[in-house]
């Protein structure tokens, strides 16, 4: 396969007033020359890929029915990028991974954090043993402002960090305790045991909003291993630019939307494993899980071991 | 002490490698003066009058307080010799900075607090980070309400530099405490002045990075649940590698905004063969100012730090060290009501 992929958009659902397809993914196929985006008025999803011809569907459709729309997608012999969360509950989560594996398309969840170009140098020091063997992560992924979304932050932007975490050390989450913030709906303090004694500590949350708003106010994580320590800020590289009008971040190579679809067509086009796939939206999904029923006990959660 | 033009005189008990820092301060502050030097090593003791203009030196309180009619002791002592010591300068009827923690456990900092209280004599334990400029800056930045009401804190104190080497006493939890006690306080202790509110929770998880047959944990990571909503997440470290690695790191976040304090915050780098490392900040010294906050409640001002706030600390302490045990939050009410 190669050329341009014929990609639909499917839904501009997300979680609360979120429209990821129109803001997110749609530029970022665009600008992308691996990629042409193709559309249809059709009304559901198996006529609009034989309408036009797609390759790979972008998924966007709201979360209660997303899960469904990606297994739909893929029965059609097409790829899929699916936004996050890729399926609202384990089960369904579960039915897209083995749906995957049967067709042996290419199914990733937008987890695009895990591709910034921060955190993809600091997986590969780590891999590469720059700093030992880690035996602890403290992560922030605190967003400055914005609308909150209804079903709490832990929810909607959760997963990004604990994706990371699980990107950067490779460690599976044994067991989790979470804490509420002030407003349990805006933060959360995540406190999770990985496999082989590592352990990470996750702060997720939305500040009401400051001057800088909106944008990331922190995203950073500081590694410690037997031989050293990484600190990875993960809203870098950027040029800080400040005028009469405020401050921005300025950067010319592709953010971590950029970098996904570039993965995204890499295994496509070369037929190699994607590194990221349903598998791993099931894992995050499991930790976010624990940490609600954690959040309601009061204590830490075990995962099943057969999860892990 | 009731007079401003006569100083107080004070012993310096324990001459340990922070006694010299105590008396350091005192030498500084015109409203002190260092009457002599107690240490049950009289080598030590006599390398201590001798380094400080030949002050008298003991190796028994009981005989220092008695000759030299001390107003007040700083006490440097190991942890578990605190409580006791307190009684016994509270019953001689001198004021008391002791170094932290007040007690290794909750009963002898009840038994120190009662003492004091009975006396009507200053008790003051020695957190030392409320005197310190970075402390200070935070405590304001909060203060002031630009952040709202806080929600969430990080205080991390990382390093690589553990104690000597095994006949430290530090590094025996039966007479530090355990690291939760020795050093964890001072973060413990921080993190509630700083957020003003009443400790609920404590979920601590400890390692013992430098070698497994410590029997401390040289790092540890502390988060507290106040009362209020809060949340602070507290790492101390001896832990880390390399050996050379030495970081101070704040967060603070709340309904008005977002405070940060990297580690780089305070001063200039340098870098060099051996990497990069933080310059000498240069700001206030902490334990004059510390020494100043005493003096100040010897004459009759609120202290800086209470017997309360030492106790409190301690109960806390001793959480996280149950925590680290059992695997579970613990509740601080729980460790207070058990010593009660």
């Amino acid at each position: 396969m190669s050329g341009a992929l014929r990609t639909l958009p499917w839904g501009s659902g997300g979680l609360g007033t979120q429209d990821h397809q129109r803001d997110m993914y749609l530029p970022a196929f665009r600008g992308h020359p691996g990629f042409t985006v193709v559309e249809t008025a059709a009304g559901d999803l198996t006529t609009a890929i034989a309408e036009t011809g797609a390759q790979v569907v972008s998924v966007c459709a709201p979360p209660e029915e997303r899960a469904a729309r990606i297994v739909e997608a893929l029965r059609a012999g097409c790829h899929v990028l699916a936004d996050k969360p890729l399926a609202l509950d384990v089960a369904d989560a579960e039915r897209v991974a083995a749906v995957a594996r049967e067709t042996g398309l290419v199914c990733m969840p937008a987890h695009h954090h895990r591709f910034g170009a921060a955190v993809q140098a600091a997986r590969g020091a780590l891999a590469a043993g720059r700093i030992g063997l880690p035996w602890n992560v403290q992560a922030d992924f605190l967003v400055d402002g914005g609308d909150p979304c209804p079903q709490g932050e832990l929810v909607n932007f959760g997963l990004y960090p604990v994706d990371v975490v699980l990107a950067l050390t490779g460690q599976a989450v044994e067991r989790v305790h979470a804490l509420p913030g002030r407003d349990p709906a805006r933060s959360t303090l995540l406190l999770l045991d990985h496999e082989h004694g590592l352990t990470s500590t996750i702060t997720v949350g939305r500040l009401h909003g400051t001057a800088a708003a909106p944008g990331m106010a922190l995203h950073r994580y500081r590694v410690s291993g037997s031989g050293g320590v990484m600190d990875v800020d993960a809203t870098r590289p950027g040029a800080t630019v400040r005028t009469a009008s405020g401050t921005r971040t300025a950067w010319h190579g592709p953010g971590t939307v950029g970098r996904m679809l570039t993965a995204l067509h890499a295994a496509i086009v070369t037929g190699r494993p994607p590194e990221v796939g349903p598998g791993d939206a099931l894992a995050a999904l499991r930790v976010t899980d624990a940490a609600t029923r954690s959040l309601t006990l009061g204590t830490p959660v075990s995962l099943d071991p057969s999860e892990v | 002490m009731e007079s401003h033009s006569v100083p107080a005189r004070v012993l310096v008990v324990g001459t340990g490698f922070i006694a010299a820092q105590h008396a350091a301060a005192i030498h500084a502050e015109p409203r002190l003066e260092l009457a002599g030097v107690v240490d049950i090593d009289p080598g030590r003791a006599a390398a201590a009058s001798r380094a400080n203009g030949g002050v008298p030196w003991f190796t028994d309180l009981g005989a220092a307080l008695a000759e030299t009619g001390a107003d007040g002791c700083v006490v440097c002592t190991p942890n578990d010799t605190h409580a006791d010591i307190a009684v016994q300068v509270a019953a001689a009827g001198a004021h008391l900075l002791i170094e932290k923690p007040l007690a290794t456990d909750v009963a002898g900092a009840r038994r120190a607090v009662t003492a004091f209280a009975r006396a009507g004599r200053v008790l003051m334990p020695a957190h030392s980070h409320r005197h310190y400029d970075y402390a200070l800056a935070v405590r304001e930045a909060i203060g002031s309400g630009d952040l709202g009401a806080v929600d969430l804190v990080r205080l991390s104190i990382l390093g690589g530099w553990i104690w000597p080497d095994w006949r430290g006493w530090m590094l025996d939890p039966a007479r530090s405490g355990g690291h939760a006690l020795h050093n964890g306080v001072h973060l413990l202790d921080l993190v509630t002045w700083w957020t003003g509110d009443t400790p609920e929770t404590v979920y601590a998880r400890g390692r013992r990075r430098t070698a497994p047959e410590l029997g401390i944990h040289d790092y540890l990571e502390m988060t507290v649940g106040f009362a209020g909503g809060a949340v602070a997440v507290c790492e101390m470290s001896r832990g880390h590698a390399p050996t050379s690695y030495a970081r101070r790191d704040v967060l603070v976040t709340g309904t008005g905004g977002i405070l940060t304090l990297p580690w780089d915050a305070e001063a200039g780098t340098v870098t060099d063969e051996s990497g990069t490392a933080l310059l000498p900040p240069g700001g206030t010294d902490g334990f004059a100012t510390q020494i100043a906050a005493w003096a100040d409640a010897l004459t009759g001002a609120p202290p800086a730090v209470t017997g309360a706030d030492g106790l409190l600390a301690v109960a806390m302490g001793v959480a996280a060290e149950r925590s680290i045990a059992d695997g579970r939050p613990v509740r601080v009410a729980d460790v207070l009501e058990e010593a009660a």
